[in-house]
């Protein structure tokens, strides 16, 4: 009895590794927002770890933060969150694959949607969404996955 | 005179087919009133029944000797042992249980079992050291839709970056200023 309790414990540990992309937990997202522009220069220091990226894709001057928040989101629950100019942003994770968390964002005005899109996240990516405008300037949204 | 003699004679051999089993206490009542009323009278059935006494006596007294002396040590020590373990089984004790082959061994079992989990493992490790914190062939980007701007994405695997640019139209860059 004790001996086929053991054969099965061995099993189940043998093929826990095919059942892995079943566990969810909750995942750690930042959401930076920032107005880029050529008008004056200067970089956040709440957007370092950005610098690099940034600074290789776009040719502005100027990078200021305008919003910084942590979200923690669950499977299948959305988070919302109000970003300028006048747009909100909402977040619901739909699957989690090992470390890689899918997220679809949706950016909306009014109840309006604008842009809907599905992301994969592992710990310490990034991904940034940028074009709107906003005066002189052009607003980025920069998700990145919390280890 | 013949007549009585041959009865007694005849009475004499079928009781000495019943003596053995006199002698061994399996006999019925009946059968058994029948050995002890001719007894008595029969001396050639009483030494026929005091010869098994006296070949019992002479076999059962060196066996019981024997075992007297010998008292089966390795008995009682096995016997202790299997009650003390089932008494109080530590945790030294219940490691050692677990990991004794020696059952899978008489069961030759062994040599496919340990192939089994050869295999099983062969199949699972790489599975458990592959490297999952990027995904080198897949895109960040599973898919992207909007009625409202025409996007682009841009995608590059080192240095890890991906973006998502929203190109305004008309229509929405003017609702914006």
């Amino acid at each position: 009895m004790r001996r086929k309790a053991s054969f099965f414990v061995i099993l189940i540990l043998l093929l826990s590794p095919f059942f892995g992309d079943v566990a969810f937990a909750q995942v750690q997202v930042r959401v930076r927002v920032m107005e880029a522009s050529n008008v004056g220069s200067g970089f956040d220091s709440s957007l370092r770890d950005l610098h690099d990226q940034l600074g290789s894709l776009f040719s502005f001057s100027s990078y200021r933060l305008l919003k910084d928040e942590k979200v923690s989101l669950s499977l299948n629950q959305s988070v919302l969150l109000s970003i300028p100019p006048e747009r909100s942003l909402e977040l619901t994770l739909i699957n989690q694959r090992r470390v890689t968390a899918e997220i679809r964002v949706k950016i909306t005005r009014q109840g309006r949607d604008l842009l809907t899109t599905l992301v994969r996240l592992a710990p310490g990516r990034s991904v940034s969404i940028g074009g709107p405008k906003r005066g002189e300037g052009t607003i980025i949204i920069a998700l990145s996955r919390l280890q | 005179m013949w007549k009585g003699g041959g009865s007694v004679k005849s009475e004499c051999s079928s009781i000495s087919k019943l003596l053995e089993k006199y002698f061994d206490q399996e006999v019925t009542p009946k059968e058994r009133s029948l050995v002890e009323g001719h007894l008595p009278d029969c001396p050639a059935c009483r030494m026929a029944l005091d010869s098994m006494q006296n070949l019992r006596i002479l076999i059962k007294s060196p066996v019981e000797e024997a075992v007297e002396k010998e008292n089966f040590p390795w008995v009682w020590e096995k016997i202790e042992k299997g009650i003390q373990r089932k008494e109080r089984l530590g945790l030294w004790d219940f490691l050692k249980s677990w990991l004794d082959v020696t059952p899978l061994l008489k069961r030759k079992i062994l040599i496919p079992a340990v192939a089994a989990a050869v295999i099983l493992i062969l199949i699972t490790a790489p599975l458990l050291f592959k490297k999952t914190t990027s995904y080198p062939t897949l895109s960040v980007v599973e898919y992207v839709e909007s009625e409202t701007y025409n996007v682009m994405v841009y995608e590059l695997e080192t240095p890890q970056v991906t973006v998502i640019w929203l190109f305004e139209g008309p229509e929405e860059e003017s609702s914006t200023s």
